[in-house]
């Protein structure tokens, strides 16, 4: 489903905010809709789609490349590949405006991509604005992850997590993806080298720190290894856990980048350069966080307080 | 102080009832999904409870018109409550693992299926619960000309308890007590209002009098 956007980013980014509210009032409007879960809009400015959900940007995308446009945190989205080099499958909760999974239909056309959608409406949206195109290796459920998760008999060598929703009063996390008991069903779905990448809204320092430390700690206690890949360009941070015991600094990842560069099996052009971002360090509030279980998970909570 | 003791009563009634909604339409989130449907049907199912035991409320007390006769609504409604976090677990695995794993869930029970967990867990204590307020609109008014006012008086109690459970259940309990100790809480609630009832007779007894002088027509 989502994510984004907020007060520190980049310039361009508040500037194209401007614009885009300036263009919801004066046209370039090219489709809106209220589903059950959001009211739906899809933005033409400039070269510049889209897809606001609740009055809050999910999804850009450059009109002449949809490879283009998208927010940087979607592009951490292709780190497993560092832990797994023989991805074949990947499970996707969130389809939203369709970033990652264009980028994975493009960059691995190769790899089985199933993803899990709660809105109907917002499959159409992707499909008819954003260039997401179902084919044999793109396959779309229109159900709860969770749901999708535990009736599943598959397994997934990787599992994307973009399920959140924001608006102004702040970040929406449904809580029965951020428990305990969901990441060790997630675990069970997962292959032997299997990883989990998953999209939270906050920072490693102050600003809602609180909420990102009790999902790293929630993480931990199903995840041998978890990592942090922070966007520069918005407030996400993407959690890498892995089934793997071993535990990896950056150099090793980046012979790893190498080596899939070389190989041809990871093509994306930034790949390398966004590795730089990993941390592994916990956060700083990872010491107080809570451990969110599904008998006990005050995330909300933790999201306004931690504001 | 019969008064007060009925309006204590409907009020914490009705604090329970929708502490069950709130807290219920979490806890079908686990299984159910985030999904609008999980609201929708936790509203909708305890709608159907409210009118239930409010109609068969009404009636019982007409026939009964002793406040001894709730703890046989409130005690089990309570037993329920408590026992939730052991049974529903059962019970929702049942409802979700009849679909075939091989292919999505078709809509219309994506729709229907948390309706169906709703009602299974929630209708009976929620039904127990809200056969308390026209009950007591039954005991407490004595005379025709005061019906219009207890009525309110007790409908107003009910629903101010109500909106205290909701924000207590969002703001408050969500944030500070796990899910199972928050249905044994409210269970442990329910049962205390049942055999608070069960020995309340005395403090209506004159209630019943007060209706034989309005039989008599003297009081009218």
């Amino acid at each position: 489903m989502i994510s984004l956007v907020n007060g520190v980013i980049a310039w361009p980014l508040i500037a194209a905010t401007l614009l885009l509210k300036f263009s919801v009032s004066y046209g370039g409007t090219v489709f809106e809709a209220a589903s059950p879960y959001h009211n739906i809009r899809v933005v033409d400015q400039g070269n510049v789609r889209t897809l606001s959900f609740d009055g809050t940007m999910e999804t850009r995308m450059s009109l002449q490349d949809p490879l283009k446009g998208h927010f940087e945190y979607t592009e951490y989205f292709h780190m497993p590949w560092l832990w797994n080099g023989q991805i074949t499958n990947v499970l996707m909760m969130g389809l939203g405006g369709a970033s990652a999974q264009r980028a994975y239909a493009h960059y691995y056309p190769d790899i089985w991509v199933e993803t899990v959608e709660i809105d109907p409406v917002v499959f159409k949206v992707a499909t008819n604005y954003f260039n997401f195109k179902p084919a044999a290796t793109q396959r779309v459920h229109i159900s709860d992850g969770r749901v999708f998760l535990r009736r599943t008999e598959a397994k997934y060598d990787a599992i994307i997590m973009d399920a959140y929703a924001k608006n102004r009063y702040g970040s929406f996390i449904p809580y029965h993806l951020a428990t305990k008991e969901f990441f060790q069903l997630a675990a069970e779905r997962l292959t032997t080298n299997g990883v989990i990448a998953y999209n939270v809204i906050g920072t490693l320092q102050g600003w809602r720190a609180d909420i990102l430390g009790s999902i790293y700690r929630t993480m931990k206690s199903v995840f041998p290894q978890v990592y942090f890949f922070p966007a520069t360009d918005s407030l996400n941070v993407v959690l890498v856990g892995t089934k793997s015991e071993k535990k990896v600094g950056l150099p090793t990842l980046l012979q790893k980048a190498s080596d899939l560069i070389q190989t041809k099996r990871v093509t994306m052009p930034t790949f390398r350069s966004r590795v730089y971002a990993f941390k592994s360090e916990p956060p700083l509030s990872y010491s107080r966080s809570l451990l969110l279980a599904d008998d006990f998970a005050p995330v909300d909570g933790l999201l306004s307080g931690a504001k | 102080m019969r008064n007060v003791a009925a309006t204590i009563l409907v009020f914490l009634g009705g604090f329970a009832i929708m502490v069950l909604e709130i807290i219920g339409a979490r806890y079908l989130a686990k299984d159910f999904g985030g999904s609008f449907y999980v609201w929708i049907s936790q509203i909708g199912v305890i709608l159907i409870a409210l009118a239930l035991g409010y109609y068969v409320g009404g009636a019982l007390a007409d026939r009964w018109r002793r406040v001894s006769f709730l703890a046989w609504l409130l005690v089990p409604a309570g037993v329920i409550t408590w026992f939730i976090p052991n049974f529903a677990g059962g019970l929702i695995d049942a409802i979700i693992s009849r679909h075939p794993t091989d292919r999505d869930i078709p809509l219309v029970w994506q729709k229907l299926d948390p309706a169906l967990g709703s009602s299974l867990i929630f209708l009976l204590p929620c039904f127990g619960l809200a056969t308390l307020a026209p009950y007591m609109i039954r005991l407490v008014a004595t005379r025709m000309s005061h019906v219009g006012k207890i009525s309110g008086l007790m409908i107003a109690a009910s629903t101010v308890g109500s909106i205290a459970g909701v924000f207590i259940s969002g703001y408050v309990l969500i944030d500070q007590m796990t899910v199972t100790n928050i249905f044994r809480a409210t269970g442990a609630l329910t049962v205390i209002l049942g055999i608070t009832c069960f020995f309340m007779d005395s403090l209506f007894v004159e209630i019943n009098s007060g209706a034989v002088h309005c039989n008599d027509g003297r009081q009218i």
